[in-house]
């Protein structure tokens, strides 16, 4: 009698939680958006695939093309699982991510795009993604580190279900090693505008989440993971960035060279029991970051520099994923002739030397390079320098 | 924080009889006294929740003793449970339905099981799943000589939080943390069911990202890590089968002796 009533009472908070759900589910149109996704769909199932899938989902700092007409629906999938990871030379912690790297993958669309979001809860299961690319090397495969604007994936494009895991593969910098720590997890992408309490929900480890959401506003937004403690979940390594291009574009868009996403973002790490670093919180909570690093590591746009020539015009999406701290972005020997505050087109500036960003917001500068050399770029507020946001663009003769 | 430590300290001191008769019980199961703790729900914040005596596991429920459960109910090994009750990772830690894998402990703590085998397990034993209420107050019962020391052990604890190695859980009894009646590991090993780990009030609350800061019933780290630990069992599915979700059982206090 005792199980059954046990069993009743589990029963009875399934069906709390299933009448509690009430999200909108007519599509219906405000000043040419789209609102009203359906509900979200939660489900179990032994999917084992890849584990970030989209044709428009690239590693830091590539971008890709969207070489498409118009608005298109696309199928994202990333999954959150666990990865042991190298953030800063010597230091190595098992990061909670979207797709297997910190910051997750880029994920561009165009304003007006829909898309259909699935991810898997696998921090419960080892999930390889460092398979060695002998095979691609073989074919003399391009595997010059992840700068540059072409996303060259002919060969065996379609072994990869996206051009992130190509690029992984290619470039693995930060040596990412699978491992285990079953936590639930969410995701909250700000490019969306939904309920959260239905899309942004947090599901367990084995579960599936999929969801409709629509790029109604153009510019670079964070995602990240919800989950309380958020400040843990973030600073544990869950946030990436969406880029939804304007449907007009900006109006610099046939002048521009290069275009690169560099990403912004704080480690709280001390050393834990072996060489292994952990979550410290209480750095976290005084936000105290050991690392602020952009793409995710210390020294990763120095080792592996943005490249241009003089007399190009450069185009960096800027987003400060913090969790906690301010970003004061600039590019030393340069001046942004264009500032999109939140890269939305409306939001325009001109002739700024720093762009101020609390944390999650974000800017799409446009700089001339103007000679051959150096220029780093940095967090002018220079305690956060110190700890690694700095890069290198490196910039060759005038063609 | 000084409030909570003084809290302890009464607990403390109003249950030494009773501790103390605690140790003469049956092997490896403890008597916990009656008393109350500090709860993060907001149901009942500022206001002690009491809990009524009982008795608990002195450690998880190891693999091997799960195998002895197994080997006369095979309607909950690997190959017969139904999937209404487990999620597919159910016991992968074993080869086949009675044989653990070659690298896995029978000491180690069983883990991979679903809050409906737990439960059968502790009722074949006799008894129950610890009521989250019993599991927060006997895993609270901890004695700090100061409020820094209950910080520290905080920071380690949150600390394990962002690092459970669930591939290598380490032995039952091996964590060296011990509540003052001799319960050991409910910290730092793997976590636990219990048995209502979903209370109504967590739809409520949601689980978003101010949840963390509604919960803390104070602004210290101990109640933060307790929000954590709330949050993160309460996210579970009866039928999750996870590799830091483990369980030990409770049983409720003998009767007296004549």
């Amino acid at each position: 009698m005792k199980r059954f009533m046990n069993y009743l009472a589990v029963m009875l908070f399934i069906a709390t939680g299933l009448t509690t759900v009430q999200a909108q589910t007519q599509e219906y149109t405000i000043d040419g958006m789209i609102f009203g996704m359906p509900e979200a769909t939660v489900f179990t199932d032994d999917y084992d695939g890849p584990p970030v899938v989209g044709d428009y989902v690239t590693m830091l700092p590539k971008l890709a093309k969207l070489d498409y007409e118009g608005n298109r629906h696309h199928q994202v999938r990333l999954d959150t699982f666990v990865q042991e990871i190298e953030v800063a030379e010597g230091v190595r912690y098992r990061a909670w991510t979207f797709g297997g790297m910190v910051p997750g993958p880029v994920i561009h669309v165009r304003e007006g795009d829909r898309i259909t979001f699935t991810m898997k809860n696998r921090s419960d299961e080892m999930v390889q993604i460092n398979e060695p690319v002998s095979e691609l090397l073989m074919n003399g495969e391009n595997t010059g580190g992840p700068s540059g604007l072409d996303i060259s994936y002919e060969v065996n494009e379609e072994e990869f279900a996206s051009p992130y895991l190509k690029q992984i593969r290619e470039n693995n910098y930060m040596n990412t090693q699978p491992s285990i720590m079953p936590m639930p997890h969410s995701m909250d992408f700000h490019s969306g505008t939904v309920a959260k309490d239905d899309k942004w929900r947090t599901i367990a480890p084995g579960e599936t989440i999929q969801f409709d959401w629509v790029a109604n506003y153009p510019g670079t937004y964070i995602y990240h993971c919800g989950t309380p403690s958020v400040l843990m979940h973030t600073a544990m390594g869950q946030h990436g960035v969406v880029v939804v291009s304007p449907k007009e574009g900006y109006e610099t868009d046939d002048r521009i060279d290069h275009e690169y996403v560099v990403v912004q973002s704080e480690y709280y790490l001390k050393k834990g029991a072996g060489d292994i670093y952990q979550y410290d919180f209480e750095a976290a909570q005084n936000i105290n970051p050991s690392h602020v690093v952009f793409n995710g590591h210390q020294t990763i746009l120095h080792d592996q520099p943005l490249k241009a020539n003089a007399g190009e015009r450069v185009r960096i999406h800027f987003s400060n994923n913090g969790p906690s701290q301010t970003s004061s972005f600039h590019v030393i020997g340069a001046i942004f002739d264009r500032v999109w505050m939140e890269g939305h087109p409306d939001n325009e500036m001109k002739g700024m030397q720093t762009v101020l960003l609390g944390a999650s917001n974000s800017a799409t500068v446009e700089f001339i390079v103007p000679e051959e050399g150096k220029y780093i770029l940095i967090d002018h507020e220079f305690a956060d320098a110190e700890k690694g946001a700095t890069g290198t663009l490196s910039a060759g003769p005038r063609q | 924080m000084l409030r909570n430590i003084i809290h302890i300290i009464l607990i403390c001191a109003a249950s030494l009889s009773a501790a103390a008769a605690g140790t003469a019980q049956n092997r490896g199961i403890i008597e916990i006294p009656a008393g109350s703790y500090h709860s993060v729900l907001p149901e009942v914040v500022g206001e002690p929740v009491q809990v009524a005596a009982f008795r608990l596991d002195e450690t998880a429920v190891t693999n091997a003793e799960f195998l002895e459960f197994l080997k006369v109910n095979p309607e909950w090994t690997r190959s017969e449970i139904p999937p209404v009750f487990a999620g597919s990772s159910y016991l992968e830690q074993w080869q086949d339905d009675l044989q653990l894998q070659d690298d896995r402990n029978g000491n180690e703590p069983v883990t991979r099981v679903s809050w409906f085998a737990a439960n059968a397990y502790c009722g074949w034993k006799g008894g129950r799943l610890p009521t989250l209420h019993e599991w927060e107050y006997a895993a609270q019962a901890m004695d700090f000589t100061s409020a820094k020391e209950a910080d520290r052990f905080s920071y380690e604890l949150i600390g394990w939080y962002s690092a459970v190695d669930a591939e290598k859980t380490g032995l039952t009894g091996s964590t060296g943390i011990e509540n003052r009646y001799g319960v050991k590991d409910l910290f730092g090993l793997v976590m636990e069911w219990v048995e209502d780990f979903k209370p109504p009030v967590g739809e409520d609350i949601s689980l978003d990202c101010g949840t963390v800061g509604r919960m803390k019933g104070d602004s210290s780290i101990y109640s933060y890590a307790m929000s954590i630990r709330f949050i993160t069992r309460m996210s579970f599915d009866p039928a999750s089968t996870t590799g830091m979700l483990g369980f030990r059982c409770a049983y409720d206090p003998l009767p007296p002796v004549n």
